[in-house]
């Protein structure tokens, strides 16, 4: 009797298994989306830059400056701070920005770059360090996550990092 | 405050090299006390070893002192070394035990290989010289007196220990022929991991300056 | 001492054409339902493409209910979609980008398609940190449709009807090996394996627990960064430092010697059964899945038939001694199919074993089969597609 409850509830078992097959596509997978997308999850700082510490108002265009993003546990990133310049089709020929980065009213770094007419050429450009918060990058392109000058959609995107040794503030 | 603080950098840093050795040491809370305590005193010997450095160095170590790479390369090149020494020397499932109705390995008492296992990986991750460490050494560089240097560092120690009581939970796992060959290959690629890093860094110091 | 074939035997018809067709019949309306929104809104090289594919599973469904074997119909599916994915996946990187190597931007961007196979090293920096440890993006993009959450969402999904059945059902690079190791008519190193195999089988464990440990610890996923023999096969971060190209160097080494050489050598799925990580942790899934492949003690005479068509040394001694297999089993049924005496059986577990194994069988069919055809069925599509489209006149 004990065995025929038994396969009873695997057959059920079985059968439920199928159901959910015939569900995974229309309600499952749909589901699971919903629920990894609410838990409250964020992809890594050291991908997206940080989140949005000010926005500096130019004509035409604005810099978005992030707040710093430092090294978890024993990432390999140095700590840097993101500077956007959007919308990059509003920007002009040449930009040469003196900017302010940690809000102290002095300027700390000043960028400098020439934006391609063609979108999909590849950007470089130069930061110079006013500060010795900061460091400097000369023709910098993509090297790294932590310093890069490079064209993502239609903004730029500028990492640099500081000059910080990590564990310290 | 600053070792439990830093903890889970140190866990990061030097948890992984615990895990495969205790996996291969015998089961149950009582034998993994005993190891865990023989690599956390050899550690905490590394410790008082670079707190002694430290002070007598005073400000000779800043933050962002570049011969640090040097050294933290050299360490990680030792505990590559010494994890595939250790686990081409831990204890291999006896064929006897395969034929036995009883799936589990019967690991020895401790022996000399294992005390000088637990003491050589104690000690190397206790001189690994990671982002908190070289904090904690800064500051205990700006004490007044060696003592105070030594006990700054025991506390950091302590703090930083915590973090390691979890790893007795090990001695609930199972030791089959399966574990023990598992934990091996785990700690030749920790070594690969320690090796390749280490590696990297002396080499970019070399390269680069 | 039995003879050693490592082919497949080929049994004779095991169901009526009728039989076969009516079974048959709801795998053929669930491909067309599956099918349907790409009739109504694809593009004709879609169309076409689709209509291929629903005869092509719907044929193959029919030939494992006509012969009762499973393995060697599933093979054909299983290559064919291994084969195809890279060439729809890395068409389409050069049609878009011309190169098949993903520059920093889009990775900041988050425009990094997800991976399956990542899932297991960013769950610990998740659990603590609620990070996700991959340059992508959590919700779909109009530029990044394989958001995390979407394709989580679908490994979860199929993962609850499969099991680690993930692995001979819906894997789209197990397919690449199993070609290879089918290739060849005997294996050239089986006694290399029959020595190391079990040892080796191992492997993926430990590999999975120094990702899981490592990514947890550089919060990077490290797999994809380091180990990933497939980023020969899809998209790879550019390659502008020495870094990059020992990453390179390590990926290309990896492929041509676990995906290639390997499996042509031992005729086994050599990285799935010796290196694979995220077929250590799809394995776990077996402990909860009802579906598994047991031994009938009384039938079984120790042949061993059975593990050398393993593909992923999934059986020892022991464990046949005992009845079951070992936890790695990918229910590929291709011990199954080469037992002679039928030892070797579909088992729903809470049943007897050996008691009606065929209605066990096709009720794990049905689910897996269903899971192949919405997948792997629309890779496979999608692929074709593709390839129409290169054909002039197209």
């Amino acid at each position: 009797m004990r065995k025929g409850i038994v396969a009873g509830l695997a057959y059920a078992g079985a059968a439920l298994t199928l159901l959910i097959a015939a569900c995974v596509p229309f309600v499952l997978i749909g589901t699971f989306t919903n629920l990894v997308a609410h838990a409250g999850l964020h992809v890594d700082t050291a991908y997206t830059g940080g989140s949005v510490a000010r926005t500096i108002e130019r004509k035409g265009y604005e810099i978005v400056i992030y707040q710093p993003v430092r090294p978890r546990a024993l990432q390999r990133i140095e700590t840097f701070q993101q500077i956007v310049f959007k919308p990059a089709a509003a920007l002009p020929v040449q930009v040469s920005e003196e900017i302010d980065l940690d809000g102290d009213g002095k300027p700390d770094v000043k960028v400098i770059f020439a934006v391609p007419a063609d979108p999909r050429t590849p950007l470089r450009g130069d930061v110079v360090a006013l500060s010795g918060k900061y460091q400097s990058l000369k023709n910098a392109s993509g090297e790294s996550f932590s310093r890069l000058m490079v064209r993502v959609n239609d903004e730029v995107v500028v990492r640099v990092p500081l000059n910080e040794v990590p564990g310290t503030r | 405050m600053l070792g439990l603080a830093t903890g889970p950098v140190c866990l990061a840093s030097c948890g992984p090299v615990v895990l495969p050795w205790m996996l291969v040491q015998p089961p149950g809370v009582r034998a993994h006390g005993a190891q865990l305590s023989l690599f956390l005193a050899a550690r905490l010997a590394g410790y008082l070893v670079f707190a002694a450095a430290a002070w007598s160095l005073g400000a000779a170590i800043p933050q962002s002192w570049a011969g640090r790479s040097w050294i933290f390369g050299g360490v990680e090149l030792l505990l590559a070394v010494a994890l595939v020494v250790y686990a081409a020397g831990w204890p291999r499932p006896r064929c006897a035990d395969r034929k036995s109705p009883s799936k589990l390995v019967k690991i020895g008492q401790a022996s000399p290989t294992r005390r000088s296992g637990a003491v050589t990986l104690g000690f190397l991750t206790g001189v690994n010289l990671c982002p908190p460490f070289l904090v904690a050494g800064v500051r205990a560089a700006q004490l007044e007196s060696l003592p105070a240097a030594l006990a700054f560092f025991v506390l950091f120690f302590a703090g930083t220990a915590v973090w390691f009581v979890p790893f007795l939970s090990l001695g609930f796992v199972r030791r089959t022929p399966a574990v023990l060959t598992v934990a091996r290959m785990l700690a030749v690629l920790l070594a690969c991991w320690y090796g390749f890093s280490g590696a990297s860094i002396l080499i970019a110091r070399a390269h680069y300056g | 001492m039995a003879s050693r074939s490592f082919t497949v035997a080929a049994p004779p018809a095991f169901r009526s054409v009728g039989r076969s067709l009516l079974l048959t019949l709801p795998m053929a309306l669930w491909s067309l339902l599956m099918f349907t929104p790409t009739f109504q809104h694809g593009g004709r090289n879609l169309r076409i493409a689709a209509a291929l594919v629903i005869v092509f599973m719907t044929g193959l469904f029919y030939l494992m209910m006509r012969s009762g074997e499973t393995y060697r119909w599933r093979r054909i599916f299983f290559v064919a979609v291994g084969f195809l994915f890279p060439v729809g996946f890395i068409a389409a990187l050069i049609a878009e980008r011309g190169t098949m190597s993903i520059p920093i931007e889009r990775m900041v961007a988050g425009q990094t398609p997800y991976c399956f196979m990542v899932t297991p090293t960013i769950l610990l920096p998740a659990a603590f940190t609620r990070t996700v440890v991959f340059p992508g993006s959590i919700l779909p993009t109009a530029s990044n449709p394989h958001s995390i959450a979407v394709m989580i969402g679908v490994w979860f999904a199929m993962t609850l009807v499969l099991g680690k059945a993930w692995c001979s059902y819906a894997c789209f690079f197990g397919g690449i090996e199993e070609g290879f190791a089918a290739a060849p008519k005997r294996p050239k190193a089986w006694r290399l394996v029959r020595r190391l195999g079990p040892t080796l089988r191992l492997a993926p464990w430990a590999i999975l627990i120094f990702v899981v440990a490592a990514s947890a610890a550089i919060f990077e996923p490290v797999y994809c960064m380091w180990l990933c023999p497939f980023k020969a096969v899809t998209e790879y971060p550019a390659v502008h430092s020495a870094q990059t190209a020992i990453q390179m160097v390590i990926f290309i080494s990896l492929f041509v010697g676990l995906v290639i050489v390997l499996p042509f050598l031992t005729k086994k799925r050599t990285q799935c059964a010796f290196f694979c990580p995220f077929g250590a942790f799809q394995s776990l899934f077996n402990k909860v899945n009802l579906f598994e492949i047991r031994f009938d003690r009384n039938k079984c005479v120790d042949c061993t038939l059975c593990q050398t068509a393993c593909p992923t040394v999934a059986l020892s001694a022991e464990s046949i001694r005992e009845g079951k297999t070992l936890l790695n089993c990918m229910k590929c049924g291709a011990c199954v199919d080469s037992c002679k005496k039928n030892a070797a059986v579909w088992h729903l577990k809470g049943t007897e074993v050996a008691v009606k194994p065929e209605r066990a069988r096709l009720l794990f069919l049905y689910g897996a089969w269903a899971m192949a055809t919405m997948f792997g069925g629309s890779i496979l599509a999608g692929s074709m597609a593709a390839m129409l489209h290169w054909l002039p006149g197209m």
